[in-house]
């Protein structure tokens, strides 16, 4: 077996072992996000959606994706054996499981909106729903050979494919669950419901930029050159300037380094970072990372003004920065790195690149977007509703969909406190 | 008949609060007023029981009320010096302290939370007793402590003789020299919220029932207030409101501070506090929704608030070059 083929499957096999621990900072990242009493629930349905997504992934994600079919869907491939594929330099197991992770990665992002108040049913049935409807079609699309790749869309580790169409499902389940008990006052104001833990939200931050270094130097699918350590340097650097920059807005307008808010700025420098790492030039990455700061910030006061309760910031970190992501290719890809599509604005490629990107983000947001809507909507009403009942919500999922807290000791304190 | 009595008191505050509450001054003397009210009620009933006062006795306001800058809203803050050492004074003084603070509470205002209240026995001494808590606190230094001599530093006679007060205070003054006293006055008064960004921009609460609004208290009266509090005790003043020490600056002191500047703003903020922050309750009437001003009003406040910046950073620069020297 050539050697090539060895270091490949090796290389992206990590890549696999790294992404599907972002689950474990995904965890961290919402559980310290939200309040105690839905810790456990958080952090346990993280782990059971992840497996149900797999399943399916197995099942038929991979053959909708990968699979023989037409330009909108995948056809074969079901149920997926283990076999290599032909055409690649690497293991076929491998592939799959670096895929599979991706899928789950992206469905554990539209799970976001779900924070705090869906019954632990919606998101299995969601799961179920998202891993066969939802995201294969737009990763067929774009990575399977489908219409946007015939275009020449660049979108190297899933800006789009992942993370945008993630939030999208995330907005469509904010919008259907509406606000959590006490985030709006009576006259519009918002109150701020803090998570419960700083440090496990900045330990996530440093598992998923760790993780990253498998999502995206991961997807270079080879070591050939060496040039995976490009990519990560990129995605580095994107993840620096993110959290610099959301630090540098949030002291400048609200007076405070707000710590929330830098994390969420290393983030939206990932997520932004993510489609155009291999395409750009290292300064732009630092100028994508910094914008992607810059947006998140704005972003998240512009939902929350618009009374769309997001208790995570999905919609920002991987929708507002994703598209930013996807778009900043069609600006700053360059000549000799541009291996989809063609160059950038600024690299002489005109506006040609920056329509293709556009019309993808367009397109995969609006589909992710509506067909969950409808997805949710059409559960909303044959499961009796998708969120639990006041009480239910008041006492913490921890308690009404599992039994038990995840911090029994704590949070029985603190209700002795309050009553 | 008690109730009855501080009804009344209560009845002839909501009466009188319309017409006073147009105007800072007119508001602080009905508040006084009502406060004295409260404690020859208070020692009425008291003696019912116990018989008169065994000794003579002063209370003082601190806080807001020693400021004369209170609000329509305010709550408790007050202490209580009897002239007699004896031990059995002390439970007789307990009770009545105990017994104003009931009255002020059902006349309409809320307990303090701090417990700076003459029925907390740390707020309600004989003379001697007090000498030895003020240098106690001096001794111990600590952040808390610090507080405490700052809360005092406030005190204003409302029954009784100032005498007891400017005695207390002087034994702070004649100290201030000594264990970094003014430059600790200093660290712990130097943190306040932050109200305008660089952009010039204004910074109101961003979440919870106050969203939109600026937190004027915090953000607008506490750089003056403190500062003229630093002002006071480095110039010795017995003055506890902040308009009254700013007048008594010296003339050395007046060269660097701008006197009328910072009395017609601190001036108008207390007018702005009073006649456009919402005054349902104790917590909003701390809160000036910027909504409801206009340009020339937005503009006001933001100078206000830079002045008060200003100002404190004047006097901070002033006190650690002192402390500069000091040290060598």
């Amino acid at each position: 077996m050539d050697t090539a083929f060895l270091l490949n499957s090796m290389w992206v096999m990590l890549g696999a072992v790294l992404v599907i621990l972002m689950i474990g900072g995904f965890i961290l990242l919402e559980t310290g996000s939200t309040r105690m009493k839905n810790a456990g629930h958080i952090a346990g349905k993280t782990i059971l959606t992840f497996s149900i997504g797999s399943v399916i992934f197995w099942a038929v994600g991979f053959g909708l994706i990968f699979g023989k079919g037409n330009s909108l869907l995948g056809f074969s491939d079901f149920f997926y054996s283990g076999y290599d594929i032909d055409g690649m330099s690497l293991s076929g197991a491998v592939f799959f499981l670096f895929q599979l992770a991706f899928a789950g990665i992206s469905l554990t992002i539209a799970f976001g909106g779900f924070a705090e108040r869906a019954k632990l049913s919606a998101y299995l049935v969601f799961a179920v729903l998202f891993s066969v409807i939802v995201y294969p079609p737009i990763a067929h699309w774009i990575w399977g050979g489908g219409w946007l790749a015939e275009h020449g869309k660049q979108d190297f580790a899933g800006s789009t494919v992942v993370h945008l169409t993630g939030a999208m499902a995330s907005l469509a389940a904010t919008i259907i669950l509406k606000p959590r008990i006490g985030k709006y006052n009576k006259d519009g104001s918002a109150n701020n419901l803090a998570g419960h833990n700083q440090v496990f939200t900045a330990l996530s931050v440093l598992l998923l930029w760790v993780g990253w270094f498998g999502f995206n130097a991961g997807s270079t699918l080879s070591v050939d050159a060496g040039f995976f350590g490009f990519v990560a340097v990129n995605t580095n650097l994107a993840a620096a300037a993110g959290t610099v920059a959301a630090m540098i807005i949030s002291w400048i307008v609200l007076g405070k380094a707000d710590v929330p808010m830098m994390l969420n700025g290393a983030l939206a420098g990932l997520v932004a970072i993510t489609a155009s790492c291999a395409f750009v030039e290292t300064w732009a990455s630092v100028v994508i990372g910094f914008i992607a700061g810059i947006l998140v910030f704005y972003s998240i006061r512009f939902f929350e003004k618009m009374k769309i309760d997001d208790p995570i910031a999905a919609l920002s970190v991987h929708g507002t920065a994703g598209v930013w992501g996807t778009l900043s290719t069609g600006f700053f890809a360059t000549k000799e790195l541009a291996t989809v599509g063609q160059p950038g604005l600024f690299y002489g490629g005109g506006l040609h690149q920056l329509g293709v990107q556009a019309m993808g983000v367009v397109v995969c947001g609006a589909f992710a977007f509506i067909v969950s809507f409808i997805l949710l909507s059409i559960m909303k009403a044959a499961m009796n509703g998708l969120r639990v009942t006041e009480e239910e919500e008041i006492i913490g999922l921890d308690m009404s969909e599992h039994g038990s807290y995840g911090y029994p000791e704590l949070v029985k304190v603190e209700q002795k406190l309050k009553a | 008949m008690t109730e009855c009595s501080y009804s009344q008191v209560k009845k002839h505050r909501f009466e009188r609060m319309a017409e006073a509450s147009k105007d800072h001054f007119q508001l602080n003397a009905l508040h006084d007023n009502i406060y004295k009210r409260v404690i020859q009620l208070a020692i009425e009933n008291v003696s019912k029981e116990y018989g008169p006062p065994p000794c003579s006795f002063s209370f003082f306001v601190t806080g807001s009320a020693g400021r004369l800058e209170q609000s329509i809203w305010s709550d408790q803050d007050h202490g209580l010096i009897y002239h007699h050492p004896d031990l059995d004074m002390k439970s007789y003084f307990l009770i009545l302290g105990k017994e104003i603070s009931k009255g002020l509470y059902q006349v309409g205002y809320p307990y303090c939370d701090g417990g700076v209240m003459s029925s907390n026995p740390m707020w309600c001494k004989s003379i001697s007793e007090w000498e030895v808590q003020l240098n106690r606190w001096i001794e111990e230094s600590s952040w808390e402590s610090i507080r405490y001599l700052l809360i005092f530093l406030d005190a204003r006679i409302l029954y009784g003789t100032d005498n007891d007060v400017h005695l207390l205070k002087n034994l702070i003054f004649q100290k201030v020299n000594t264990n970094q006293l003014m430059n600790k006055f200093l660290n712990n008064t130097m943190f306040y919220k932050k109200g305008i960004n660089v952009l010039g921009m204004l910074l109101p609460e961003t979440h919870g029932q106050h969203a939109g609004a600026l937190n004027i208290k915090e953000i607008g009266l506490f750089p003056y207030v403190n500062a003229l509090r630093l002002i006071a005790i480095k110039e010795k003043m017995s003055e506890t409101s902040t308009l009254l020490r700013l007048e008594s600056i010296s003339e050395t002191m007046s060269s660097v501070i701008d006197k009328p500047l910072y009395t017609k703003q601190f001036l108008k903020l207390l007018n702005y506090r009073l006649l456009l922050c919402d005054q349902t309750d104790y917590d909003s009437g701390h809160y000036l929704s910027l909504k409801r001003l206009t340009k020339e009003q937005t503009k006001d406040v933001k100078d206000m608030i830079k002045h008060g910046a200003a100002l404190f950073a004047v006097v901070r620069k002033l006190l650690e070059k002192e402390d500069s020297y000091g040290a060598k």
